[in-house]
């Protein structure tokens, strides 16, 4: 066998290889969302966007779940983005170079890899502990450390993406660092920073674990922030594992209900990504 | 581009009529054989075959005197006076004991092979080198008298004093009026928008821009050709008043017809500024340039009159450099 030969045959097996392993992700991925869909719109209907959670074998819905779901959300990215934000603009800029920042950049890697639990144990003990009974309070916290580390990432990437060679345009004309951040860096890097701002979103919108030690649940509407709240990921968590058919059945729903809004979240971002680079992507 | 090809060689001989006559010098001297007549734009210009021999390490050796510069580093009427400016990044000793001076309403052309200093050098005069991480610069640096390395320096009235324009076309993402009125705002010269549209205006116009861009100007800067960009980013520079224009290779990302009119509008500047200018290609400092400085090594070999270093190089590396002999 010549070499031409051998060449061929380990392209053909490579090429083989990775297809396959395309093939089967695409499968999992296919495989979920057909079970969600086929067994959730049997229980999409107005009832469940417009009633709380009933009591095992009553009617009605998941708004409760879904109010105390945004409701957190929304805190928990209020209070991570802005910090992350920060970080990860000290990462890019102020301390490109320095000690601190490889070990806060090493520290980050580790909290974002780090299992969610143990987020929502370190909350428990922090707030839960602390004031005594769980509240939404707390699950926002909870998904705002979540928030942190992904927003400091991004940031630091999309930030490092603007050329060098604009950074030192403005630092030349005697621009301040921080002029330079806001009015040439940022707007260069606004779309990057906004797709990373609603990944987070989408990553800590789906976060059960957190959750069961920081807020629990309530099977009533209830808007007090010091309280335990619904929320669509530990509603599911209950409901699938209970043995009443419509809990089972809410619980499907609600996570196609999930995995939906997750869905528009990332193809947002993709859409605003192309919106707001009016050159066409020239960044990239 | 609305300016024609014809119309800029004609700019080109009516501004310029002594520019070509030293660069006829010039040429002469070195090359016989080329056209005097002909402009030289780009690279096409020195004939000059290499004799074959690779001498700069043995002529480094040979040079007597160690750090002594060959030629007159220093001038009368000096914006900037450098005195033994040594620049290290980390462990590396980048330039080594430099002594030069920039004249006023002066081009001063620095050339050398790559990685010599010269855009080293450029980058102390603005102090550019504090960006970089793990980069000491000694020695004085003195404008108008005073020291720019002195800790009370605040380096932004330095670099608001010293404007600089890039190798690569780096405009903001923004429009060219907001790229041009940058400046001005970041340094609070104007409230009035009517003073600012004034700058704006001005400036885009000595940079010999304004007749190309003035129905566009809400446009994205990015969204120009290379050359437009970069008389953007000199317009932008200028938008502040600065004394002294720094410039690093500003045509080496240009074609010949953009790379013409920086030049031609390097020589309106002069009359203002003083310019310092970085570049690669010998033709483009005997053209534009009063004064010569040739780098070798960190080392700053030869400065003098434009026409005297290329005419007449005392040192051996000089000379070796610009006949072509290497680098």
């Amino acid at each position: 066998m010549n070499r031409r030969t051998i060449r061929k045959i380990t392209n053909g097996l490579a090429l083989c290889m990775s297809g396959l392993a395309t093939a089967i992700g695409l499968f999992c991925l296919g495989a979920i969302l057909w079970t969600l869909i086929s067994r959730g719109v049997a229980g999409m209907s107005i009832a469940l966007f417009t009633q709380n959670t009933p009591p095992p074998g009553g009617t009605g819905g998941i708004l409760n779940a879904i109010y105390g779901s945004v409701v957190m959300t929304l805190i928990g990215i209020l209070i991570g983005a802005p910090i992350g934000m920060l970080a990860g603009t000290y990462l890019a800029e102020y301390g490109r170079a320095s000690r601190l920042s490889s070990v806060i950049r090493f520290v980050n890697d580790v909290l974002l890899s780090a299992p969610s639990i143990i987020v929502g144990l370190f909350i428990y003990e922090l707030l839960v502990v602390r004031m005594g009974h769980f509240s939404a309070l707390a699950g926002a916290v909870a998904l705002a450390v979540i928030a942190i580390p992904v927003t400091v990432r991004t940031t630091e990437d999309m930030l490092n993406l603007v050329p060098q060679g604009m950074k030192d345009a403005s630092t030349a004309m005697g621009a301040y660092p921080w002029r330079t951040i806001t009015s040439i860096i940022y707007p260069a890097a606004r779309s990057g920073i906004v797709t990373g701002l609603l990944l987070a979103v989408a990553r800590i919108s789906g976060e059960t674990a957190p959750l069961l030690f920081t807020v629990l649940n309530n099977q009533f509407w209830s808007t007090n922030l010091r309280a335990p709240m619904a929320n669509l990921p530990v509603v599911i968590f209950q409901f699938a594992l209970s043995p009443y058919k419509n809990w089972q059945q809410l619980a499907w729903s609600g996570a196609l209900l999930v995995t939906l809004a997750i869905l528009i979240l990332s193809i947002t971002a993709r859409v605003v990504v192309s919106a707001l680079n009016p050159a066409g992507g020239k960044q990239r | 581009m609305t300016t024609s090809r014809e119309d800029l060689g004609k700019d080109s001989m009516n501004d310029s009529g002594n520019e070509v006559v030293q660069e006829r010098k010039t040429v002469d001297a070195l090359s016989a054989s080329d056209d005097p007549g002909r402009r030289h734009i780009g690279e096409g210009g020195l004939n000059l075959k290499p004799s074959g021999r690779m001498p700069a390490l043995t002529s480094l050796e040979q040079r007597s005197g160690g750090d002594q510069t060959v030629g007159q580093f220093s001038v009368e009427d000096a914006v900037f006076s450098c005195r033994d400016v040594n620049v290290f990044y980390g462990s590396k000793h980048a330039l080594k004991n430099v002594n030069i001076d920039v004249a006023r309403k002066q081009v001063l052309a620095m050339i050398g092979p790559s990685g010599c200093g010269k855009s080293t050098f450029l980058r102390c005069l603005n102090r550019m080198n504090d960006t970089i991480p793990g980069a000491r610069v000694t020695g004085s640096i003195k404008l108008d008298g005073s020291d720019i390395q002195a800790k009370g320096q605040d380096v932004v009235q330095l670099r608001a004093r010293v404007g600089m324009v890039f190798q690569k076309p780096n405009p903001f993402p923004k429009s060219i009026y907001d790229n041009v009125a940058y400046g001005p705002r970041i340094h609070g010269i104007t409230r009035s928008r009517a003073d600012l549209d004034d700058i704006v205006c001005t400036s885009l116009q000595r940079a010999g821009l304004w007749d190309e861009v003035k129905d566009r100007l809400n446009r994205p800067g990015t969204g120009l050709s290379g050359g437009q960009q970069q008389r953007l980013c000199i317009a932008r520079a200028i938008a502040i008043q600065p004394e002294v224009i720094l410039m690093d290779e500003p045509c080496s990302a240009l074609d010949p017809i953009a790379t013409a009119r920086v030049e031609d509008l390097i020589e309106v500047l002069r009359e203002s500024y003083a310019i310092v200018i970085v570049t690669h290609s010998m033709q483009q400092a005997a053209r534009v340039s009063q004064r010569t400085a040739y780098f070798h090594m960190g080392e700053l070999i030869e400065v003098g009159e434009t026409d005297r270093v290329f005419t007449n190089p005392r040192h051996r590396l000089t000379e070796d450099y610009i006949t072509g002999r290497f680098g």
